[in-house]
């Protein structure tokens, strides 16, 4: 059986009086693909910087590989090295070139020579077809272009697991696509990624589990065909229809 | 005294103005960049004191305290106060301090929790945030801000000249007490002025301006 790469264990997380993610148990196995999706504001994102540790869960533990990173005296700087993070509003330097970018954490993280960064950014840049654009600045590129070198920049750190937060629904419908593209090629690499989207067609490709979200808790969770024919719960069936209404509109 | 010698006379004074001007900036900048950090990102008791600091020295006029740091601390304790350059560089710095930590604030602030949150997930310790990520991105933010504060301080390095710096201020006050002639070294003086602040400062906004455009800052 494959290893268990990042987990969760009775999880939350709370916000004043906000219950943003209320006791979740998760984790994501070697080369596994798990699509997390649900209403806005039901605790998704809260859940990712979790498990990546952006921000500190209130209770509960995070494990990478079997390492629990809620302990103090862990050393959350390498632990986030280990997992890239791929953000929703895409938040690119602003003040650095698309190479910039992705080099930054590969001379200051992982601390290569200019050259031997320059060559794996160069690499990532390539991956994500965003080579020819490498001397421009985020200000200058499209937002599908921003977000493909967002996962350059993620992938070039050679993370060991990938966690993407809504990747695409911040890009104009137009520019989706492109996006798309890149992780789907990423998929059939093997690559570890945990996705939050609502995009179906692509889910029901790639997941090997998909987790409907709602109110900070797991309500259903099950492979994707699981969802497309018979969800068990109303709010999880509820959530399909509308959703697969839209897909059907655009 | 010919116009030329005159002029002359008051133009030995510019290197006196700039040096205190540049000095003072880069004093203020020493201060105002990591109070600015502090104010952004330190705990509660720290930023109370950067508070403090900016409220004093933004409110008391820098003649006060001037005055203060030469004849009380000069004429009684600390040997550097005695020297009036020192003073009015020193000062000067201390109030820039101040101008200077509200303007990077400004700039912390536009610039947002995003970019620090983006470097963190590669694994960039705070530090490191701050220094690769914050500051280089702060700095071309507050580039027109700082050209206004470098025009500032080249204005007020002529404070200096009342406690008895011989910049460009106090040799225009020479040549009127010598000659007589009650408007030249006056008009010179403030064409001098002009000449010194507006084409840098002009420059400074017009570069950063630009460069915030092209970065989308
Ligand atoms: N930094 C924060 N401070 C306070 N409340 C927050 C913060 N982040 C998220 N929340 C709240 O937590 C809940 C879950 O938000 P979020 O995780 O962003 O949901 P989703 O990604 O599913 O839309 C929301 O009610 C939101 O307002
Ligand atoms: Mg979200």
């Amino acid at each position: 059986m494959a290893e268990i790469v990042l987990e969760c264990r009775n999880l939350w997380k709370i916000y004043g009086k906000v219950v943003a993610v209320r006791d979740v148990s998760l984790g994501i196995k070697e080369g596994e693909i798990k699509v997390l999706f649900g209403p806005s504001g039901s605790g998704k994102s809260t859940l990712a910087r979790c498990l990546a540790m952006l921000t500190k869960p209130t209770k509960g533990d995070v494990f990478l590989r079997g390492e629990c990173l809620t302990r103090p005296g862990v050393d959350l700087n390498k632990a986030r090295a280990r997992i890239g993070f791929v953000f929703q509003h895409i938040w690119l330097f602003n003040h650095l070139t698309a190479l910039g970018n992705v080099m930054l954490g590969l001379r200051r993280v992982l601390k290569m020579s200019k050259e031997e960064a320059e060559k794996r950014a160069r690499r990532a840049l390539r991956e994500v077809r965003m080579e020819e654009w490498a001397d421009h600045y985020p200000a200058q590129l499209s937002g599908g272009q921003q977000q493909r070198v967002g996962i350059a920049r993620a992938l070039a750190m050679d993370p060991e697991i990938i966690i993407l937060d809504e990747p695409t629904s911040s890009l104009d419908p137009e520019l989706t696509g492109e996006v798309i593209d890149i992780l789907r090629e990423l998929a059939k690499k093997g690559t570890t990624m945990l996705i939050i989207s609502h995009e179906m067609l692509f889910n029901r490709e790639v997941a090997d589990e998909m987790i409907f979200f709602d109110e900070g808790r797991i309500v259903e969770r099950g492979p994707p065909d699981h969802f497309f024919t018979m969800p068990k719960t109303d709010r999880a069936r509820r959530f399909m229809e509308r959703l697969i209404k839209q897909t059907a509109r655009d | 005294m010919s116009p030329l010698e005159k002029l002359t006379f008051i133009l030995m004074g510019v290197p006196t103005t700039l040096a205190i001007s540049i000095l003072s900036f880069f004093l203020g900048l020493a201060i105002g960049l990591p109070l600015a950090f502090i104010r952004a990102y330190g705990s509660k008791p720290f930023q109370i004191l950067v508070d403090a600091y900016e409220k004093v020295f933004r409110s008391v006029p820098e003649i006060v305290i001037m005055l203060f740091f030469y004849f009380g601390f000069g004429s009684h304790l600390r040997e550097p106060f005695k020297n009036a350059f020192f003073t009015a560089t020193f000062v000067l710095g201390l109030r820039s301090g101040a101008n200077q930590s509200q303007i990077f604030r400004g700039a912390i602030r536009g610039i947002g929790e995003e970019q620090m949150v983006a470097a963190r997930s590669l694994g960039l310790s705070r530090l490191q945030a701050i220094v690769y990520v914050m500051i280089p991105q702060t700095f071309i933010a507050a580039t027109p801000g700082l050209g206004s504060e470098y025009a500032l301080l080249v204005k007020d390095s002529s404070y200096a000249f009342i406690i008895g710096v011989l910049e460009m201020m106090k040799r225009a006050d020479v040549v009127r007490k010598v000659t007589l002639d009650t408007v030249f070294p006056y008009f010179a003086a403030a064409f001098l002025y002009i000449l010194l602040t507006f084409p840098l400062s002009t420059y400074l906004d017009m570069w950063g301006t630009r460069k915030k455009k092209q970065l989308g800052l």
